[in-house]
């Protein structure tokens, strides 16, 4: 019996390369967010964290850091703190869906290239809309 | 009371729920964020933003060895999340608009979670599963982009090809799957797996593999929500995730001698009970019932 399965190349590049960004996402995420829990140092310290946990995100980032979260610049500009590179990590993980179908485009056939890039698009809109449209409801 | 407490109980809680989730075929996400809502003291705003980081690491992990062996299909997929993409950011739009416009918008949220998850329980319990289906006619537009496939079953020692149908009636049902996925910060595999199998005639092993398929994109795309609006904590994102990653390993393991069907009814009980206190604590919040705990 043929137990050889012939999966089209435009889905073994996919998950070759989700496979490849989601490895590195994980190491990134997990490890700098170990050693800040271990330390308790960080962009925000662990017990400013716990104090304020319970409050919504635009009310906890005011009360712990006076800012107002609107986009990527929080993380983006404080990597040297832990926390933030772990949230890098993160960005990393939601990366690899995009990167994984920016790669299959170029093994498609002419319908799923149309598609796939439809995909791309909305991806970027995604990813930039927050820098355009702040969410906080006043 | 030391700061580590509540994240280590976070931890030992997703560990828990890693476990039983695979033994009783629920995705972990759908059982972190009403439970967690109901018994730790984080925000909503941040249980749903790990709970979306949860799943989409969950999906990420096991959809490129699904994909390899012909069971997750990016043919399926792609059409499917070009809808459910748009409506999964709208979700998390609304979810985190409605906790910041109203000053009691937390509960409002809470209700809806705990109905939206009474909602899955109903699902979960009479949704049946086909493992072959038998799909007479194609489509015009699944026929047109050409959707099929093929994967070895041991089962049956063969390799099994399968198309499927009903796109049309399909997409508007992933789109609002995508709205509630990306809303709640919840995985959607329990209504994925349905609409797959059942509407679209998906064989049974495909529609959960591509269900995990469409998560890494839907969640991926709301996580950006989420990330822009700072409600994702690490101290909260990393024992959860780390949790639910053993969990699984050791839950993968024993879901092979366990009594699946016995594991399956505590879980529906405990997302029963879930769905109760959630609906009981958002009513407590806006005062409409005296609070009791």
């Amino acid at each position: 019996m043929d137990k050889d399965v012939k999966v089209d190349p435009m889905n073994i590049t996919f998950a070759r390369v989700m496979e490849v960004v989601t490895y590195l996402g994980l190491i990134l995420m997990i490890a700098p967010g170990v050693i800040y829990l271990v330390t308790g140092n960080g962009f925000v310290s662990t017990a400013d964290a716990v104090k304020y946990w319970d409050k919504p995100a635009k009310v906890f980032w005011e009360t712990t850091k006076g800012i107002e979260i609107s986009g990527y610049s929080w993380f983006l500009g404080n990597l040297g703190y832990m926390d933030c590179l772990s949230i890098v990590g993160i960005v990393l993980l939601a990366l690899a869906s995009l990167a994984a179908i920016i790669a299959a485009i170029f093994k498609a056939d002419s319908k799923y290239k149309i598609l796939l890039a439809i995909l791309v698009v909305e991806f970027i809109i995604a990813i930039v809309r927050p820098l355009f449209m702040h969410v906080t409801g006043h | 009371m030391d700061w580590w407490f509540w994240p280590l109980c976070l931890f030992l809680f997703t560990l828990v729920i890693g476990i039983i989730a695979p033994i009783a075929g629920v995705g972990g996400g759908v059982l972190f964020v009403p439970l967690t809502t109901a018994f730790f003291p984080f925000h909503v705003d941040f249980i749903r933003g790990a709970g979306l980081i949860m799943a989409l690491t969950s999906a990420l992990s096991s959809a490129p060895q699904l994909v390899k062996r012909g069971l997750a299909n990016l043919r399926i997929m792609a059409p499917v999340v070009i809808v459910s993409v748009v409506t999964s950011i709208l979700g998390g739009i609304v979810g985190l608009w409605v906790t910041n416009a109203f000053p009691k918008g937390k509960y409002y949220i809470t209700i809806a979670l705990g109905v939206v998850l009474f909602i899955i329980f109903v699902v979960m319990l009479t949704s049946k599963r086909v493992e072959f289906p038998e799909v007479k006619k194609v489509d015009p537009i699944s026929a047109k982009l050409g959707i099929y496939g093929a994967w070895y079953e041991p089962s049956l020692d063969k390799v099994v090809e399968y198309r499927i149908t009903n796109m049309p009636i399909a997409l508007p049902a992933f789109a609002a799957v995508g709205f509630i996925a990306g809303m709640f910060g919840l995985g959607a595999g329990w209504a994925n797996v349905p609409v797959l199998n059942l509407i679209m005639g998906a064989p049974i092993k495909v529609a959960t593999s591509t269900s995990m398929l469409i998560i890494t994109v839907n969640d991926a795309a709301a996580a950006w929500v989420y990330l822009a609006n700072g409600a994702v904590l690490p101290i909260i994102v990393i024992p959860s995730v780390v949790g639910i990653t053993i969990g699984a390993r050791i839950g993968a393991k024993l879901a092979v001698k366990a009594k699946p069907r016995i594991v399956r009814y505590i879980v529906l009980g405990v997302m029963l009970l879930a769905a109760v206190l959630d609906i009981y604590k958002g009513l407590a919040g806006l005062g409409v019932v005296p609070k009791v705990f």
